[in-house]
Parts: structure tokens; sequence; C-alpha cells
């Protein structure tokens, strides 16, 4: 039983975090600098987000092709924002797979404490279990 | 069963051309291994093994090779693998044991790097982009356990591994390491220790632990047959307390960690065979290109040309081996297990394949301590050991034929 109940779900709940994020003058003005932008390929359901420092797009249709692509199950995705499954134990296992320039992902992943600390107050809005 | 060729390799990937920035470390990393590291490097590999030379260190630390991996909002580079690789080449061509002396360092800054945790970060790799050379280490292996802490299907019949226990926000340490390079002098080690009750080492966890915490005994330093410009000693935690945030991922995940850095660190390790290989066939090339025999210089009589050939072909392969593996770790998490393999299975044994056969090139004088070929053999044998035997890079490289696309 999957902890997403439909696309859409995910989606929104999704969407909204990076939102958040982007909220973040910190996370925004790093990816202004490095020109990144990352592509979130979801799964089980199916959901894509783009996420760039210009904002969120959520669908298949992107503005242009992603700097960095993050592959992973949304019930993956749920325990990660959730601090239950820990980044690097989720990246060394192959739950989360990256591809685009390393270097640069792992210096955005200390800038998403904002997701973080919203995440599962955002969850919760949504019913997404606990 | 066929074998999925990639068809996706990065666009960025040219054999011909480096980045700026990887280009730009790679020829200050050869200004300093010719400069720096070439006038020392016998004094550095017939010194008494406790010598260190921290002026060497020093000038290769001004150049960035203690942060080549570390972000640049740290103070470092901000460089992947392929800086890292290709500046190692550049120092082992030269010394091997001087490029394993920053290599070690980036082996145990990666857990860090993988962690994601802003105030380890925060922490710990500022240390290296101070005015003076700091350096860290990667503790892993120990007497009783070498290959059963890198290979998965091992862990359960680990012998004696370090233990690792919770006490109430502290995880407190007992055990010993062997064969630690930088262990003499480094501010702090990523130590992986096996959860107590857990069997053999499946419950391996990864620690950052400052080496000035009371309890931490900086052991003997081993007399080597090559790396004698790296020190490499033992380390005993006697109830060490660190504290519980310095545990990188949860209890019990440090096999995949360190498997991952490990993958990662074998496509720089892969640049330090090639740097061997090259040193020892630029030895040869020299010689071959002085020495007159039957009335030819020796490169012009057929059985040397044809060795020369080997030698050569065998370099240039081991290099683009290794640049390949490097640009695939640098765009790709968790790292790839193959590549990185057969970029160390093959280099490594060029290196001691090269070196033998410069070896028998130069002949008599060869084999004459003052000469420096006899030294690029024995530093050849090193890389084959550490970090991933041939035997366990088979098997990593066999697995990877046979598994699918594991992701979920």
């Amino acid at each position: 039983m999957t902890v997403f109940s439909s696309s859409e779900m995910a989606s929104e709940v999704f969407g909204r975090l990076f939102g958040v994020l982007l909220e973040d003058e910190q996370f925004v003005e790093k990816a202004r600098r490095e020109s990144l932008s990352v592509q979130l390929v979801h799964s089980k359901p199916d959901c894509r987000i783009f996420v760039s420092s210009e904002g969120v797009v959520l669908g298949d249709e992107v503005p242009f092709k992603a700097a960095i692509t993050l592959k992973m199950t949304c019930d993956t995705a749920h325990a990660l924002w959730m601090g239950r499954l820990l980044v690097p134990a989720a990246i060394a296992t192959g739950k989360v797979r990256i591809r685009g320039r390393i270097a640069k992902v792992l210096e955005l992943v200390p800038l998403l404490q904002p997701a973080f600390d919203s995440y599962p107050a955002i969850a919760a809005e949504s019913g997404v279990g606990a | 069963m066929t074998i999925d060729v990639p068809a996706d390799l990065s666009p960025e990937l040219n054999f011909d051309t480096l980045p700026p920035e990887v280009q730009q470390l790679k020829e200050e990393a050869r200004t300093f291994a010719q400069e720096i590291v070439q006038p020392q490097v016998r004094q550095l590999d017939q010194a008494p093994a406790e010598d260190f030379d921290w002026d060497v260190v020093r000038r290769g630390h001004e150049i960035g090779l203690t942060r080549a991996a570390v972000p640049t909002d740290y103070g470092g580079l901000g460089l992947g693998m392929l800086g890292v690789a290709t500046a190692l080449e550049e120092v082992a061509a030269v010394c091997p044991g001087t490029a394993l002396v920053f290599g070690a360092t980036m082996l145990g800054q990666a857990p860090l790097l993988l962690s994601g945790d802003p105030r380890l970060q925060a922490r710990y790799l500022p240390l290296f982009s101070g005015d003076e050379p700091v350096l860290a280490c990667n503790a892993v292996t120990e007497e009783d356990a070498g290959c059963d802490l890198i290979i998965p299907a091992n862990a359960p019949h680990a012998r004696n591994v370090m233990t690792a226990r919770r006490d109430g926000d502290q995880y407190v340490l007992t055990g010993r390491k062997r064969f630690i390079t930088n262990a003499r002098f480094a501010a702090f080690a990523s130590v992986f220790a096996n959860m107590e009750g857990s069997p053999g080492a499946t419950g391996l966890t990864s620690f950052i632990v400052p080496l000035n915490l009371p309890g931490v005994v900086r052991g003997p330093v081993a007399d080597k047959m090559g790396y004698r410009a790296c020190l490499g000693s033992e380390l005993e935690f006697n109830e060490v307390r660190v504290p519980a945030e310095n545990m990188i991922g949860g209890e019990g995940e440090g096999m995949p960690i360190n498997m991952a850095q490990s993958n990662m660190a074998r496509a720089a390790v892969a640049g330090i065979s090639t740097g061997v290989a090259r040193g020892a066939l630029e030895q040869a090339v020299t010689w071959a290109g002085e020495r007159v025999q039957g009335g030819e210089l020796l490169h012009r009589h057929q059985f040397t040309a044809a060795k020369l050939a080997e030698m050569s072909a065998k370099v240039d392969a081991a290099r683009l081996l290794y640049l390949h593996a490097a640009n695939t770790v640098d765009t790709q998490l968790p790292p790839p297990a193959y590549e990185p393999a057969v970029a160390k299975l093959f280099a490594d044994r060029a290196a001691i394949d090269v070196a033998d056969t410069a070896l028998s090139l130069v002949g008599a004088r060869g084999y004459l301590r003052s000469y420096g070929v006899e030294k690029m053999l024995r530093d050849a044998y090193g890389t084959r050991i550490y970090e991933g035997t041939p035997e366990v890079l088979a098997l990593t490289i066999t697995e990877s034929l046979y598994s699918g696309d594991d992701a979920e």
C-alpha cells in the first residue's frame, strides 16, 4: 500500500514542498548562481516535478533539460522528507538515483533544510499517511 | 544475456579537452610533482618509515590537493573525481606515496560529502582550507577483517570487528584499525565500526571521529615495501566517546556507505596506478632513447620497440578507463560500481606490468636504488592491495554483469 493514492495527490504535495524551498533566499541564490535545475521523477505513483530558481513546473513538460535528475519512488521521497530515511543511506543503497553534476548536488543537499522542516505539516494537511 | 551499452554518455566527456578547472589543477599538480616532489623523491623513499615530509605536503596543500573535492562553500575546489584523479596521476608519476597522502585525505572526507549534513560539513570541511595542511584518514581495515568489510556477502562472517554501542547521546567505540594511511597525523578519521550485538559486520556503522578524543591511540607506523612517502599505521580506540550526531547515516548503514565511497575512490586510485605506469614508462623511454647497443639506440631494436609499444598502450588504455570511470562517478549517485572497478583492475595490473618491463629494459642500472626504477615497481604492488584487491574487483565486476537495473 503506497503512501500516495494518486499522481495528483503526490504532485500537489511535492509541488507545495518545493514552493516552500523557493521562498528560501539561500536556496534560490545558490540555484541561480550555479544555474541549477532539478527534475524529480517519482514513481508509484508517477509524478514529475521540475524545479529551478524560476519556479516549479509539474508534469512531463519542462522548460528545458534539467541539470540534475533524481529518481525515487513516492514512498522513498515521503520517508526522506519525514526524516525516516537518511540521505547517505538513501543514496548509497540506490533508493535515490541521481544523474547530473554530483558535486553540485552534494552542495545543494544541506540547503534543503526548510523543506525538511515543512514537509510533515504539508503531508498532514494533504492527508498523506504518517 | 545481453550487456547493455550505455547510450547516454555524458556529452561533457571529451578525451581531448578537460574542463578548465580540472585542467588547471592537473597542470599545477604536474608542476608540484616535478619541481617540489621530484627533487625529494629518493629521500622520501629511503628515509626511515616514521619520517614524514610536511614541507612537501604543505606545497601540495597550497595548490588545493587536500581539498580538491571539498565544496567551494567550505573553501574547497569543488571538483569531482575527474579533477582528483587527473591531479593524482600527475603526482603519482613521480611519487605515488605523496599522491596517496592527498588521496587518503579525500577518502576520509568522502562520508562527510555523502552525508548531506550541513552541521558536520560545516564543522569539519573548512579545516582543509587553512594556511597549514590538515589531513584526514579513512579507518576500515582491521587485523582480522579486510575484504570482509567491503564485500557485503562476507559481512556475517567478519571476525573481531571494532564495536560501537549507544550510550545516551554518544556512541562508544572500541577496537583497532590497521594499515590506515595518514592515521599518524590526521585531524579526524571516518571510522567504520559494528554495532554491538550485530553478528560479524552486519551492523557496520560510519562515524566521524576526531583523533584528539580521549581513548584514541595512534599506533606504530608500518615499514612498507613501497609508498614510503605516506605513513600507514594503527589506530586504537579505547572506549572512545563520539557525539551521536557524528554518525553518518543510521546504525547498520555503514556497509553501503563504505561501498559508495570505495566506488568513488577507485576511479581516483586508478589515476594513481596510471601515474605509476606512466612514470615507469617515461624512465624507460628516456633510457631507450639514450642507450646505444649494437650500434643503435635501444628503441630501434625490435624487441625493445615491442615492449615500449605495449607499455605505452597500457598507460593510455588505463588513462581512458579512469577518465571514463571518474566521469560516471561525477554524474551518477549512487556511484557506479562497474566502471571504477574495471578502471582500477586494469590500471593496477598495468602499473605492475609497465614497471616490471621498465626495470627489465633499464637493466643493471634499474636494479640500483639510486636510479629510481625499482622504486616504481615496489610502489606498483601497493595499489593492487588497497581500495579493492583484484579478487574483490573481479567479484564487483561480475556482480554488475549479472545484475539488472535495481532501481525501484
